[in-house]
């Protein structure tokens, strides 16, 4: 203890006793910058590092598995508005619509097992992911048993389709809404990350400035010389440093905002499909339930509200082609949707179903078909100005960190030489 | 104290440090859950723990089947009474039914043609025939058992033609036509179930729709079952397949129904009810329910009754005899 003490309190000798002498200080002055260079170089590397990160996470991870979310929550929609279609057309359900269906069970499956790779990152996903693996063969075999029982003509295949709707909007949709709710919010998060304005990395360079002003402005006095080289040398190092961190920083930034409108497109978008399938399947249930079908009837009214409103708010942010037609062939849909109700109510069910299901230009089919394939294509087209953005922001970024971490080296290598050259003087 | 020197204790404290950082981390990946399976169930299905309100016992004074007489021959059709019901009807262009589409040969939806058909049905299209001159001049409208009053009430449809059986409560709501069809509640078990009728049931869970008589008669069984209601008849035997109730009580009909679509089902036990079926009608509709009568006396003397059960029901015992309260 004694001998450790003493030998402490020398060292603090030996640099008070350096502080005293102008050499001493010198060669402190060189330590210090030495130590300000690295240390800001390392913390600006690392803040651009994190920055990088979160753009990886959202381009390689979060934006993806949104996606995924939002396909497994598609296809589990349209499987059962699909299957509810079948049946209502009466005898063995045809090719197209059976092929639609397998797709979407297919499609369901893939994109689950995508989103269900992320499950370590998000525990909290757990449940919504087990409900949805788990009850999707549930679901695929009670549709199977339907099938077998409308195939030899009983009338208790209906009521196993019903089960298996039941099953698919009470446990599995919901999941899937929640799924897509986090996946969502992770790219949020990303974005937002990604996105932060660089006040750290301004702050570090803008010390490490300042502490080699300092020096230079000390050396001017101790010395009379105006200009050390090797000071300037550093500054100008620091200087590019900061500049290149900010410029990088701030593309990022700009184009993390970009992402930001794009990304909301895309959910909008992709609600706006979802409804659509949601409001077919009602329009469907309400022909099915034949004349008690009033609940799925008023839901079809709630969900084409919600479309509206959701491609009111599209039609405001962009003017892409697919996005008008998709106005468009809305309106047609909701004009064949009151012709179906008309049929209906009138009494003519005959007439209804066939409005509904038929592949007339005017039907309620096509529409519903062709607005589906306009969402598609918007989804695509925004999806694509997403990634495309978040490219560009990474690209902002690209050789950053190595360059951060090159200059500070270098800055501090021409500070401790033109001090150097200072000390010479000494000797 | 003598110190230790720097060559002994600086492996010793590396040890310790690299064996602190030894303890074993625990991996951050979750349990695999879901290992429990979750039935799926039709919607809207309950479990009765009382008796469904409406099975109060009837007044004793009143006789059920007992309809309203005729007041004379049956008008030609298309051409009925001014200011009655049935010229209402006649003026909305089509006759707007309350049936069902999941009682197999009674009232359900042909999965082929999409139509709906059965013993019900066909029942209602004479009465549209009667007054349009057309069978085809119908509107159905798909009704639950719960439904079926409410839907009369509030004029949904003109007339509900759906396994329904004629009873003292429901004549303070609804007025009856006669007796059309006699059925009996019996009960529905799997072929290698050891139940042998509703006495042997105690305990066991067994399925009828909401708002049918036959769920009120399960509930009150002296045996004491445990009553699972469903909104469709069909979800009573997807429940039955799916091991989710022990059997399914109801009228011998819809039963029947049953087990024609499932060989491995079986009807066990008497009759322990008489349930005979009636059409229901507004309560203010007294009218269209004389007329109803004076057609259904018809049905059953010209053999088109007979040849609608042969249809679906097959070889017709005597058609019910009519009974009246004038």
């Amino acid at each position: 203890m004694l001998v450790e003490a003493q030998r402490n309190r020398g060292a603090l000798r030996r640099v008070t006793g350096l502080a005293r002498s102008t050499p001493g200080r010198l060669s402190l002055l060189a330590l210090l910058l030495i130590v300000v260079s690295l240390l800001v170089g390392a913390l600006t590397a690392g803040a651009v590092q994190r920055r990088s990160d979160a753009l990886e996470a959202l381009a390689d991870r979060s934006e993806p598995l949104a996606f995924a979310a939002q396909e497994v929550y598609r296809a589990m929609a349209d499987a059962d508005a699909t299957a509810s279609s079948a049946f209502l057309s009466g005898g063995v359900e045809s090719a197209v619509l059976r092929q639609r269906y397998e797709a979407d069970v297919a499609k369901a499956a893939a994109a689950l097992s995508a989103a269900t790779s992320e499950i370590t990152r998000s525990p909290e996903l757990t449940e919504s992911l087990s409900t949805l693996s788990g009850q999707l063969p549930v679901y695929t075999g009670l549709v199977e048993t339907a099938r077998a029982h409308n195939r030899q003509g009983n009338p208790v295949g209906a009521a196993y389709l019903r089960e298996a709707s039941t099953l698919m909007r009470e446990q599995m949709l919901p999941a899937a809404q929640g799924l897509y709710e986090v996946e969502t919010g992770d790219v949020v998060r990303d974005l937002e990350d990604a996105g932060s304005l660089p006040w750290l990395e301004f702050l570090l360079g803008a010390l490490a400035l300042a502490v080699l002003v300092f020096a230079q402005r000390y050396l001017t006095r101790k010395t009379n010389r105006v200009f050390n080289p090797g000071l300037l040398v550093a500054t100008a190092l620091t200087a590019i440093s900061l500049l290149w961190v900010l410029t990088a920083s701030l593309v990022v930034v700009y184009n993390a905002s970009a992402s930001k409108n794009e990304a909301s497109l895309v959910d909008t978008l992709a609600r706006a499909r979802i409804a659509t399938l949601t409001a077919r399947g009602d329009e469907t249930l309400t022909l099915v339930a034949r004349g008690s079908g009033a609940a799925y009837e008023k839901r079809y009214a709630e969900v084409d509200k919600t479309l509206d409103d959701l491609l009111t708010r599209a039609r405001a942010t962009t003017g892409t082609p697919p996005l008008i037609e998709a106005v468009d062939h809305h309106a047609q849909w909701q004009e064949a949707h009151r012709k179906v109700r008309a049929a209906d109510d009138a009494g003519d069910y005959t007439a209804a179903v066939t409005l509904a299901l038929g592949r007339d230009a005017t039907g309620a089919a096509t529409a519903f078909d062709e607005l589906d394939m306009d969402l598609v294509d918007a989804i695509g087209a925004a999806r694509a100005e997403l990634t495309d953005a978040i490219g560009r922001a990474r690209a902002g970024l690209g050789g950053a960190v190595p360059a951060v971490v090159v200059l500070a080296l270098l800055a501090a290598a021409a500070s401790t030489f033109g001090l150097w050259q200072r000390l010479k003087e000494y000797r | 104290m003598k110190r230790l020197p720097a060559v002994t204790v600086l492996p010793a404290v590396v040890l310790a440090v690299v064996l602190a950082a030894c303890a074993p981390v625990p991996s951050g990946a979750p349990a695999i859950g879901g290992g429990s399976a979750v039935p799926p169930r039709p919607a809207g299905v309950e479990e009765l723990t009382a008796p469904p309100s409406g099975a109060t016992v009837a007044p004793a004074s009143c006789d059920p089947t007992a309809s309203l007489r005729p007041t004379g021959p049956l008008p030609t059709p298309g051409q009925m009474p001014g200011g009655s019901t049935m010229a209402r009807i006649q003026a909305h262009g089509r006759l707007v039914v309350g049936v069902d589409q999941n009682t197999y040969l009674m009232g359900f939806r042909n999965p082929f043609s999409g139509e709906l058909e059965g013993f019900d049905v066909d029942m209602a299209r004479e009465v549209a025939r009667a007054i349009f001159g057309d069978p085809g001049a119908i509107q159905f409208k798909v009704l639950t058992s719960d439904e079926r009053m409410p839907a009369l009430e509030e004029r949904r449809v003109d007339i509900v033609v759906r396994t329904m059986t004629v009873n003292c409560e429901r004549w303070q709501r609804v007025n009856f036509s006669t007796v059309y069809y006699h059925a009996g509640q019996r009960v529905l078990v799997p072929s290698n179930s050891e139940v042998t009728g509703i006495e042997s049931l105690g305990g066991k869970r067994v399925c009828a729709t909401k708002g049918s008589s036959s769920l009120a008669n399960v509930a009150a069984a002296p045996s004491k079952p445990v009553a699972v209601s469903v909104p469709n008849w069909t979800d009573c035997l997807v429940m039955l397949q799916q091991g989710q109730v022990d059997a399914i009580s109801t009228d011998d009909t819809i039963l029947a129904g049953f087990a024609a679509q499932d060989p491995y089902t079986k009807v066990v036990g008497p009759q322990f009810t008489a349930e005979p079926y009636g059409m229901a009608f507004h309560k203010a509709d007294e009218d269209f329910v004389r007329f109803v009568n004076a057609l259904l006396e018809r049905l059953r003397a010209d053999g088109t009754w007979a040849s609608i059960h042969r249809r679906w029901l097959g070889a017709p015992p005597a058609p019910p005899v009519a009974v009246y309260r004038d």
